[in-house]
C-alpha cells in the first residue's frame, strides 16, 4: 500500500494545528487565570486596609500610630467622592515582576465612615498610617494618614514635636533628619521646603498652628486643628473633598446635638446652645475648605458656651 | 481502491476531530473545577472579611461621635443621642453603616420585656437594620448613659447595656 505524501502532510499539519490552538488557549486561560487570582488577591488586600484601619484610629485617645508591611511592593489608589456624607474607594494593585509592572488594580472597596488623607496614587512596600481626632468644635471623626514617604519637620513648635515623639511616628523625623529622600516640611521659615505650614491663629490660641494653611505643590490648603497634618499628607484634590465631607457630618452632628437639647430640656437640664446649634448647622452643611478659616472663630465660641453649661451638650 | 483510501483519510480526519474535541472537553472541564475552587475561596474570603468588619467595627461604632456619650471615655453611648439616631436622623445614615445592622440593648437593670424606642421606657434601640433576612451578629458591652438633674444636682445615671451588629452577607436586600 502507498501512502500519497499529501495525506500524511495533512493529518500532521492537522495535528500541529490542533495542537498548537490547545497550547495557546491553555497559555491564554492560564495567563488569565492569573490575573484574575491577582485581581482576587488585589481587592482583598483593599479590604483588608479598610479593616485594619479600624483599630488604628485614634478613638478617645490623643492619637494612634501603625504600620502596614506588604510581601511586595503594593500601589493604593484613593478616590474620594463628596456630596453628603461622601466616600472612598481605595483599590490597590501589585507590582508584578512579569510582563506589564503594575497591572489594572483590583476592585475598588467603597468606604463611607473613614476619611483617609493620602496621596491619589501611591506605591511602597511599607505604609505608615496614623490617626489624630478632628474636633469642630465637638469630636467629628478621626482622620486618618496612610503615607509611605518618609517627612522631616523643620522648625516645628514644641506642642507639635512632643505629639509626634509621644506618639512614636516612625516616619517623621524632627530636626537633625538622617533620611535624605525624606520630604521637607518647613514650619514658618525655611529654604528648600517641599510643604510650607503657616500658622495664623494670633490669640485666644494654644499655638500659632491652631489655624492656617499648608503650601504644596503650588497650591495652598487653609486647614483648622489636627487638619494641618491631613494638609501635609495628601493631594489637594483629597483634602478638599474629605473636608467637605467633614463640614457636612459637621452639621450633621449639630442637627442631633439640637434635637439632645430638646431631650435634656425636657428633664429640666437645660442648655441655652440651640440657636447657636441651628446657626452652626447651616453655616457647616454645605461649607468647603474655603470656610474653614471663617468658621474657626464660630466654632471656638460654641466651645467657650458649651463649657460655660451646667448640662454640657458635649464632652 | 481509490474510494477505499478516501474513506480511510477520511476516518483518520473524523477521529482526529473527535481526539481534538475530547482534549478541549478534558481542558474546559479541568477550567470549570478549578473555577469552582476558585469561587468557593471568594466566598469564604468575602464572608470572613465581612466578619472581620463587623467586630473590628464594634468598637468604632461605639465611639463615634453620633452615638458615644464622651467624646473622652470608650465604649460608653448617649441614651439622648441613641433615641435621636432610632428615629428620624438615623435615616439619613443609611449608607454610611460597614454593617448590615447596628442594635442597642439596655440589659442592666433587668426588663421584663423589650419595648422598642421611640416609647415610654424604652430599652431597645434600632439604629439601622439593611434588611438582610439572615443575620450572624457580635457584639460588645457598653455603657448607657444620660445626663440628669435632680434635687438641684447634675449628675450622669448610666445603665448597662449591649451594642449588636450584624454582619453583611452577599443576601439579595428586602
Amino acid at each position: 500500500m502507498i501512502k500519497k505524501k499529501g495525506q500524511f502532510n495533512f493529518v500532521w499539519l492537522f495535528a500541529i494545528f490542533a495542537g498548537a490552538t490547545i497550547l495557546v488557549l491553555a497559555i491564554y486561560g492560564a495567563i488569565n487565570a492569573g490575573n484574575s487570582m491577582r485581581f482576587q488577591t488585589d481587592t482583598e488586600i483593599a479590604k483588608s486596609i479598610s479593616i485594619i484601619s479600624d483599630p488604628l484610629q485614634a478613638g478617645f485617645s490623643e492619637g494612634s500610630f501603625g504600620k502596614i508591611l506588604f510581601k511586595q511592593e503594593t500601589r493604593i489608589n484613593n478616590f474620594c467622592f463628596d456630596g453628603e456624607f461622601g466616600k472612598h474607594t481605595i483599590s490597590v494593585s501589585t507590582k508584578s515582576d512579569i510582563g506589564e509592572e503594575w497591572k489594572t488594580p483590583g476592585e475598588p472597596v467603597p468606604i463611607h465612615n473613614k476619611y483617609i488623607f493620602s496621596s491619589e496614587s501611591n506605591s511602597g512596600k511599607e505604609y505608615y498610617v496614623f490617626s489624630k481626632p478632628f474636633e469642630f468644635p465637638y469630636k467629628i471623626a478621626d482622620l486618618i494618614f496612610l503615607t509611605p514617604e518618609r517627612y522631616c519637620f523643620l522648625n516645628a513648635p514644641d506642642e507639635i514635636v512632643e505629639e509626634i515623639e509621644g506618639m512614636n511616628i516612625l516616619n517623621i523625623e524632627t530636626e537633625n533628619c538622617t533620611s535624605e529622600d525624606a520630604i521637607r516640611v518647613c514650619f514658618g521659615s525655611g529654604s528648600d521646603c517641599d510643604v510650607k505650614v503657616r500658622g495664623s491663629c494670633l490669640s485666644g490660641c494654644k499655638s500659632i498652628y491652631d489655624f492656617g494653611s499648608v503650601e504644596k505643590s503650588g497650591s495652598q490648603m487653609d486647614y483648622v486643628g489636627n487638619l494641618m497634618y491631613a494638609a501635609i499628607f495628601s493631594d489637594k484634590g483629597i483634602y478638599d473633598c474629605n473636608v467637605q465631607r467633614l463640614m457636612y457630618r459637621t452639621g450633621m452632628i449639630a442637627k442631633g446635638l439640637i434635637d439632645k437639647a430638646d431631650l435634656m430640656d425636657a428633664r429640666n437640664c437645660n442648655t441655652n446652645l440651640k440657636i447657636d446649634l441651628i446657626y452652626w448647622n447651616s453655616a457647616t452643611i454645605n461649607a468647603t475648605v474655603n470656610d474653614l478659616n471663617g468658621l474657626h472663630s464660630i466654632a471656638k465660641n460654641l466651645e467657650k458656651k458649651n463649657e460655660g453649661e451646667l448640662c454640657r451638650l458635649w464632652n | 481502491m481509490e474510494l477505499r483510501k478516501i474513506n480511510r483519510g477520511q476516518m483518520e480526519i473524523q477521529q482526529m476531530a473527535f481526539m481534538i474535541l475530547a482534549v478541549f472537553l478534558f481542558f474546559i472541564l479541568v477550567g470549570l473545577f478549578f473555577l469552582g475552587i476558585q469561587f468557593k475561596d471568594i466566598k469564604k474570603n468575602v464572608a470572613q472579611l465581612q466578619t472581620e468588619q463587623a467586630i473590628s467595627s464594634l468598637k468604632v461604632i461605639a465611639d463615634m461621635p453620633e452615638l458615644n456619650y464622651d467624646s473622652h471615655e470608650s465604649m460608653t453611648l448617649d441614651e439622648d443621642k441613641l433615641r435621636i439616631m432610632s428615629g428620624n436622623l438615623g435615616t439619613y445614615y443609611s449608607e454610611f453603616w460597614p454593617v448590615a445592622s447596628v442594635k442597642v440593648y439596655k440589659i442592666y437593670p433587668k426588663f421584663n420585656e423589650r419595648v422598642k424606642c421611640p416609647a415610654l421606657n424604652c430599652n431597645y434601640f434600632e439604629i439601622y437594620d439593611n434588611g438582610q433576612e439572615s443575620m450572624k451578629t457580635y457584639s460588645t458591652y457598653v455603657s448607657i448613659c444620660k445626663k440628669v438633674k435632680e434635687t438641684g444636682y447634675i449628675y450622669d445615671r448610666c445603665e448597662v447595656g449591649k451594642l449588636v451588629v450584624g454582619v453583611i452577607t452577599n443576601e439579595a436586600k428586602k
